[in-house]
């Protein structure tokens, strides 16, 4: 809720914006009609991954930075599992 | 267990426990929105699970029904959800991905070491007393930590009463994902990332935040001149 507010400041002042969030906040951008939002299937206080799964990490931001081509609003899910599988 | 020679804990009083109270876990803490029969069922499946996983050594299994329960709990706040908007602030990058300066900005408290916000005054404040204070959090303006990009990872710290910090304890970048948009940046994917990332604690005073913060850091992001901007919340 609190980077809620703040994705949507930042967009009103004019910078593109995308947000990370856990599973357990997916319902939150449509609520807060937010622009851009990636929901990974993570336990709280692991948005991006696991510790020290960097292959994830990178998909996850990666997947995230591919909202900025959208010419629309959008939220898309992350797919699981949670941890990357090599 | 009991609370007294005289009281047997129920299994309500058991999860509350986990908020705040005798056995706080912010891991766990969303166990008080289950009701009684939800509880019994959540850690039932924990329970077997764990079993299973003795055996096969796979916690596949066991982390969605975690994560099942977790989001489950969740919900339930959806009721008092106070802040919903008809209206989408939607802006087009101006550039491609490859130009872009992209800024970080995360509610995971995260901040460098020698530069502590020192909340309420209080220095060297422990993740203990963050979770003891999160009454006082909620009920006051967040402040915002600079991070330079560069920053060694060894002297990042991470202080935040409301979820559970061991993970972005461990490693910065399951909150804080430095080192994958550094990564980035060397490669081409973006074309940099801006000097400062910035954090903050997000259990924090949302009327505040909303109305006189949010705005004030929107525009530090407009005097860095970013082009983009990375949100992770907690």
């Amino acid at each position: 809720m609190s980077v809620g507010h703040v994705q949507r400041a930042i967009e009103t002042g004019g910078i593109s914006t995308v947000s990370i969030m856990v599973e357990s906040f997916a319902h939150i951008p449509g609520l807060m009609n937010l622009p851009r939002t990636l929901v990974t299937p993570h336990p709280m206080g692991r948005p991006t991954g696991a510790p020290h799964d960097v292959k994830r990490q990178s998909e996850v931001v990666a997947a995230a930075l591919d909202l900025f081509t959208s010419n629309d609003q959008v939220h898309r899910t992350f797919p699981g599992p949670y941890r990357s599988v090599d | 267990m009991t609370n007294s020679e005289d009281h047997v804990e129920t299994l309500d009083e058991f999860a509350m426990s986990f908020f705040y109270g005798s056995r706080s876990d912010t891991g766990l803490k969303f166990m008080k929105d289950l009701t009684e029969s939800e509880v019994g069922d959540f850690l039932t499946e924990m329970l077997t699970g764990v079993a299973a996983a003795i055996d096969d050594g796979n916690v596949t299994g066991l982390t969605e029904r975690f994560l099942h329960w977790q989001k489950h709990a969740y919900l339930g706040h959806l009721g008092k959800f106070r802040f919903q908007y008809d209206d989408v602030p939607f802006v087009k990058p101006s550039k491609p991905l490859a130009d872009s300066r992209v800024a970080l900005l995360t509610s995971s408290g995260h901040f460098v070491q020698g530069d502590d916000p020192e909340p309420f005054g209080v220095k060297d404040m422990t993740q203990q007393e963050a979770e003891n204070r999160i009454i006082e959090f909620v009920g006051s303006d967040p402040s915002l930590s600079a991070i330079p990009v560069d920053t060694p990872g060894a002297n990042i710290r991470v202080r935040h009463g409301g979820y559970p910090v061991g993970p972005a304890t461990q490693d910065h970048n399951v909150a804080l994902p430095l080192d994958v948009l550094n990564t980035m940046a060397q490669t081409g994917v973006i074309g940099e990332v801006s000097a400062n990332a910035y954090s903050f604690v997000g259990a924090t005073s949302q009327i505040g935040l909303r109305k006189k913060i949010a705005p004030q850091w929107a525009q530090q992001l407009v005097d860095d001149e970013v082009d983009l901007a990375l949100l992770i919340p907690l």
